[in-house]
């Protein structure tokens, strides 16, 4: 640049415009609030965070609490009104009890427990096993067998329905020798197998994660004293992976008492047959009427168990167990 | 209270051979050490006797029952472990119940026989504690309280001190030494600490590379070690070792030369390529040479660094060469050099030139290839030191 484009009448314009978007600190009062306010963000970014951490925990609860509460709006309006308010116009928990005396509410839930609590036991069980093995025993194909594993849960479940209902109603023989000895169908077993089998792949690897960070030290010395290896799997690594074992337990909890497709499916329509919690919130739903505030407040219902579940197990998920146990 | 027995036991790991036949039989009621560096296999062997490695090959017998294929349960044996290893999650009170209980124990044995227990490691009053609560050394004791309860044939302890500070190291060293007097049973004690060995045991089991060096009562190691491993192992700091030849008579290392009768030992010849060890406090200022059992002629030699210690200084001594040429050694041990210990009230400064003696009764011979002990001590030869008198008469 040579000395005369300095002199050049571009040069001042630019001069001013330089001014105005205010690189210079110290001339606050040039500027609108809203450059003042970024200008203050950039320089203390911990108040954009604080912001934006208020804004998205907002954004979050509403998303997941709202429906809830509309839930519970619905059940609180009258029978047949379909244009429900944003605040209820009367507060009226008849719904709440209708739920239990026109259907046999308690026994559908009861079902939807009972699959969500054999399951979870059942694979607790299993996956402690499996577990054990991936995670503390060195053997040939154990990583091929984990690989295994990881492909089996990203199997689309409903691809297994056709020939699980099919073989579970003694109509193929089991590969291709056997059928059932009897007709699964209908029956707890027609879920309980099945869900059973979708949900051991994460449990095993949630299991086999924590019981492999076990240190080695705490089973030998278990072993010495007395127990076998399935002793020391049950007395010592299990209760210290508490927090595994308890994650891995909800998860397949909820998995189950949510599920839809296969309790549907595999059992009858009616609270007798096995049927499970969704089949009794649709039972408010007949040919000719549909009483949403029974069916919102059978869902309301319906979550109670899996809420307790999670603020009782909340507590039981400690972590800092073995703190204390081996000396670092 | 039980003999345990080691028969050609063999550890293989894929390509890794960690106890290679090894054989040990101990007597009912003794304490051993297994010493060794790290990876030496110590650890494998007490494993393998504590039945949670399978061993590749080979037999253990604890008291008259082979238990090769047994369950650690069935053994009859207690351990202690290197990590302490109590269960987090249960109390002192049931950290040491642990082995009765799985026992279906009755509960008023299982209470004196658990009070007992605290009473021999003076853990009364703690029994409801957390181990989190504690210190490592109660911890420590909890872990051997819950070993002693059981009553158990043979003690396994794999580096139980190893943990701990220096002066609870030394505390807690005393009290196993109490213990093993009080309860009298087999112990098996795996460290690689040489001092806790050679304070505590019966008999030591020096262990390298998987193999068995020697067995032998502390001492024994110490003053007639095996080979030069044990020599080297055995005693802190290290024996000095130094390649030499054998002359005429005379035990030739560069820059000065030990006499000695090469006839009254077995297995040297002259021109043999010999490696001969000496501790530090086998050597000895030409002024103190008289304390000596045997000391052989002086020789000059120039102090490198010296270490005060307090009680001792050590002494780096460098020989002196026909030629300032070191050929670019730095090492030490390298460059042949000694460390000697004198007493602290000694004056003596670095890069001086000092007149020192070796102990000929405490020279150690060994066989520059095998390593194997060839000699221990070796005696003068008459006619040289006649010889040597007679010069050094007539030179006064």
């Amino acid at each position: 640049m040579s000395i005369d484009a300095r002199n050049h009448e571009d040069a001042e314009t630019f001069d001013g415009t330089g001014d105005e978007s205010g690189g210079e600190p110290g001339d606050d009062e040039n500027r609108s609030p809203i450059q003042r306010w970024a200008d203050d963000w950039i320089r203390n970014p911990e108040k954009a965070y604080a912001v934006m951490l208020v804004f998205l925990g907002g954004v979050l609860l509403t998303t997941s609490l709202f429906p809830l509460y509309w839930l519970f709006n619905v059940a609180m309006a009258p029978p047949g009104q379909t244009d429900i308010p944003l605040i209820p116009a009367t507060i009226d928990l008849s719904a709440f009890v209708q739920v239990f005396q026109q259907v046999p509410f308690a026994r559908f839930m009861f079902n939807s427990l009972f699959y969500a609590f054999t399951v979870t036991v059942f694979v607790l069980l299993v996956a402690s096993l499996a577990g054990y093995a991936f995670g503390r025993l060195e053997f040939r194909g154990k990583t091929p067998l984990l690989f295994a594993l990881l492909v089996l849960s990203f199997f689309p479940p409903a691809t297994l329905f056709i020939p699980l209902f099919r073989a579970f109603n003694q109509q193929v023989p089991m590969l291709g020798l056997f059928t059932l000895p009897v007709e699964i169908y209908g029956t707890p077993g027609a879920v309980v197998a099945p869900l059973s089998a979708f949900t051991m792949p994460l449990a095993i690897f949630i299991l086999t994660t924590f019981y492999g960070q076990i240190p080695d030290g705490l089973e030998e010395a278990a072993r010495v004293e007395g127990t076998t290896r399935l002793g020391a799997l049950f007395r010592v690594i299990m209760p210290l992976s508490a927090p595994g074992v308890a994650t891995a337990g909800i998860l397949t909890f909820i998995t189950v008492y949510t599920e839809f497709f296969f309790s549907f499916l595999m059992t009858g329509n009616s609270a007798a047959e096995w049927a499970p919690v969704v089949d009794g919130v649709i039972a408010f739903q007949t040919q000719y009427t549909v009483r949403y505030d029974l069916q919102a407040a059978a869902s309301l219902i319906a979550i109670i168990p899996v809420a307790i579940l999670v603020v009782v197990a909340q507590d039981k998920i400690i972590s800092g167990l073995t703190q204390g146990a081996l000396k670092e | 209270m039980a003999r345990v027995k080691l028969t050609d036991v063999t550890k293989q790991y894929d390509d890794v051979t960690a106890v290679d036949e090894m054989n040990l039989d101990l007597k009912d009621g003794e304490f051993i050490c297994l010493v060794g560096p790290s990876g030496c296999g110590k650890s494998t062997t007490l494993e393998t006797v504590a039945g949670l490695t399978k061993p590749t090959s080979g037999t253990i017998t604890i008291g008259d029952r082979e238990v090769t294929n047994l369950p650690p349960k069935d053994r009859g044996i207690a351990m202690v472990f290197q990590n302490i290893a109590l269960f987090p999650h249960m109390d002192v009170y049931d950290n040491i119940s642990f082995g009765l209980r799985l026992r279906n124990f009755p509960q008023d044995e299982m209470d004196e026989r658990v009070d007992e227990a605290a009473r021999v490691v003076r853990l009364q009053g703690m029994l409801d504690r957390m181990p989190s609560e504690m210190s490592g050394g109660q911890r420590q004791r909890v872990a051997i309280a819950r070993a002693i309860v059981r009553d158990p044939d043979v003690f396994l302890m794999d580096e139980p001190l190893a943990n701990l500070d220096a002066k609870l190291r030394v505390n807690m060293r005393t009290e196993l030494q109490r213990l093993h007097k009080q309860l009298d049973t087999t112990i098996i004690y795996v460290t690689h600490n040489q001092a806790e060995a050679m304070t505590m045991s019966d008999r030591i089991a020096v262990l390298n590379k998987g193999e068995l060096q020697q067995i032998a009562p502390p001492l024994t190691c110490y003053n007639q070690p095996a080979n030069r491993f044990v020599a080297g192992f055995i005693g802190s700091p290290s024996m000095n070792f130094v390649d030499a030849t054998v002359g005429d008579g005379t035990l030739d290392a560069d820059g000065y030369s030990v006499s000695f009768d090469t006839t009254a030992i077995d297995g040297v010849a002259e021109g043999d390529a010999v490696e001969f060890g000496i501790r530090p406090e086998d050597l000895y200022l030409a002024d103190n040479s008289g304390e000596a059992e045997d000391p052989s002629r002086t020789f000059s030699v120039t102090t490198d660094v010296l270490e005060p210690m307090g009680d001792e200084i050590f002494v780096y001594l460098k020989p002196i060469l026909d030629t300032t040429d070191d050929g670019g050694m730095t090492d030490f041990e390298e460059r042949q050099g000694l460390l000697m210990s004198v007493d602290p009230a000694t004056d003596i400064r670095e890069e001086e030139d000092v007149e020192v003696a070796l102990d000929r009764a405490r020279i150690h011979l060994f066989d520059s290839d095998t390593g194997d002990a060839i000699s221990h001590g070796v005696v003068a030869d008459a006619d040289i030191e006649a010889e040597a008198e007679r010069d050094g008469a007539q030179a006064d």
